[in-house]
């Protein structure tokens, strides 16, 4: 192995904790594995802190993670753009691809005098985002994070999105529809894992994070109305910590389901596509918000249930629509409708063979379509194009 | 026998384990023959040493950090601009703490993605 400092000729930005539980680190570890294998290796520069060490070399690949503990956002962000800026500089004069993941990685990589090409992912868009984490942030305020995005998404050389929808939006920026790339989404389709330790006899599962946006309550509304189904629990592999679940929980109560909701945190991707592939159902119940609707998503867990081969209720959103058909690989419903979700679901418990065929169906589907190897062959052929000539 | 600690993989993540002949001269973690660089040096602490690091946790470094690196260099950075366009009043909207706000809990073992399928 090399000793001596590295001087990379691609990087990947992300201001995200890597690795983790979360369907971003899935896709980061795809697209920057990619992108190293193209350039002979390359930095990794992400979030780190906990267990997580500050660098990692591994032959010509780094991995550099900021680990400042700044609890304010936007001073966090500053503060990790100026981190990255440091971190792009011992690379600036052989670095020929920069690829990123959000505007406070883009900043530093679209400076002026650069050499570069910039690939920006765009897998959301904060300013659309953060007004639903963020409730108490002003209309102004993020009219100040978009006009950061609209700079850096004008300056880069190429945007990748995994989604028509936020294709859309991207475009609704202004970014020239030539610059854009789809680069879908994916999941790969492996053997049947054994059953989880402790796994009930029949449950639906929930894969994901715990924002509004997410529709666990629907979810929880909708659980409700199936509690005359003997033995039927929910599994929620929640991929944040557990105290990020209190609101969920607090709901369920409520709602007298706590008692049949059966919660993991955290868990390793192989586990979580373990409870998937023996759920009887898995459901995706994004909610009808702008962040799904005009900013649009990329719901890894669709892909990765039909992968695992379980059928699939998902809303009615275009963003879904892009990854499963109704009737097909599962049921699309009504968003932000619990009754609707709920006799969707209940239809595929009492007709198993039909729900098999649908699991089946969706396996293939992903086989044919949507492996990480095509996405990958597509972000390949991104960087081809745009270092053509250089 | 010492194993070595050296952090291995990529996206699964794991301990070397091999026997170690060495300790970093740096951070003093066992280090095996094959992590072993030039004067014991663990791969963290040779990565570390290719970047001008200073200590984040330092209460200067947000600002400070920037201001002397940039001051130094001959490209143009954008951030100063865009950062200091976010007053105090858009930075307090993103203070957490408050039960209100998903976003707004936030501890150190918390992602900071904003996208999460
Ligand atoms: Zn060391
Ligand atoms: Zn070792």
């Amino acid at each position: 192995m090399s000793h001596g400092p590295l001087r990379h000729r691609a990087a990947y930005v992300a201001f995200d904790r890597f690795p983790s539980s979360k369907g971003s680190a899935v896709h980061i570890a795809q697209m920057a594995d990619e992108l190293f294998t193209r350039f002979g290796g390359g930095l990794l520069a992400a979030i780190g802190g906990g267990d997580l060490p500050r660098y990692q070399r591994e032959g010509t690949r780094e991995v550099a993670r900021f680990d400042a503990s700044i609890p304010n956002l936007i001073d966090r962000a500053e503060a990790f753009s100026g981190w990255v800026a440091a971190h792009l500089r011992p690379h600036w004069e052989t670095l020929e691809v920069c690829h990123v993941r959000d505007p406070w990685s883009a900043l530093p990589a679209v400076a002026d005098g650069r050499r570069h090409t910039v690939v920006y992912e765009v897998n959301g868009l904060p300013s659309i985002e953060m007004s639903h984490t963020w409730p108490w942030a002003a209309p102004a305020t993020l009219g100040k994070i978009r006009e950061l995005e609209r700079f850096c998404l004008e300056r880069s050389d190429a945007v990748v999105v995994p989604s028509r929808v936020i294709g859309e939006a991207v475009r609704g920026l202004g970014v020239p529809e030539g610059r854009i790339h789809l680069v879908p989404n994916g999941a790969d389709v492996g053997d049947r894992p054994e059953r989880p330790a402790g796994a009930p006899e029949r449950y639906l599962v929930y894969v994901g994070a715990l924002q509004p946006w997410q529709g666990l309550d629907v979810l929880m509304r909708a659980f409700a109305r199936l509690a005359d189904l003997p033995g039927l629990r929910l599994v929620v592999c929640a991929s944040v910590p557990e105290r990020r679940a209190k609101p969920v929980r607090r709901l369920a109560e409520r709602l007298g389901v706590a008692g049949r909701v059966d919660w993991r945190f955290a868990l390793p991707h192989h586990e979580v596509a373990a409870w998937l592939a023996h759920a009887e159902v898995s459901v995706a119940p994004l909610t009808g918000c702008a962040r799904n609707l005009d900013q649009g998503c990329a719901p890894l867990k669709v892909i990765e249930s039909m992968a695992a081969g379980v059928p699939v209720v998902a809303s009615d959103l275009p963003a879904v629509r892009e990854l499963m058909a109704d009737g097909r690989h599962g049921r699309l419903v009504p968003a932000d409708r619990p009754a609707e979700l709920a006799r969707a679901v209940r239809i595929l418990l009492e007709y198993p063979e039909e729900a098999a065929a649908m699991g089946r169906r969706g396996r293939a589907h992903i086989e044919e379509s949507l492996t990480w190897a095509r996405s990958r062959a597509r972000l390949a052929e991104v960087y081809r194009t745009l270092t053509r000539g250089r | 026998m010492n194993r070595c600690t050296v952090t291995t993989g990529f996206f699964v993540l794991g301990r070397c384990g091999q026997a170690a002949v060495a300790a970093c001269p740096q951070c003093g973690r066992p280090v095996c023959a094959a992590h072993a660089g030039p004067n014991a040096l663990c791969p963290e602490c040779a990565a570390a040493q290719g970047y001008r690091t200073q200590d984040p946790h330092h209460p200067g470094w947000t600002h400070g950090y920037r201001r002397d690196y940039y001051r130094g260099s001959s490209q143009t950075y954008n951030d100063g601009y865009w950062y200091s366009s976010f007053d105090e009043y858009d930075r307090g909207a993103f203070n957490p703490g408050d039960d209100y706000s998903h976003g707004g809990d936030w501890g150190p073992d918390d992602d900071t993605g904003f996208v999460d399928s």
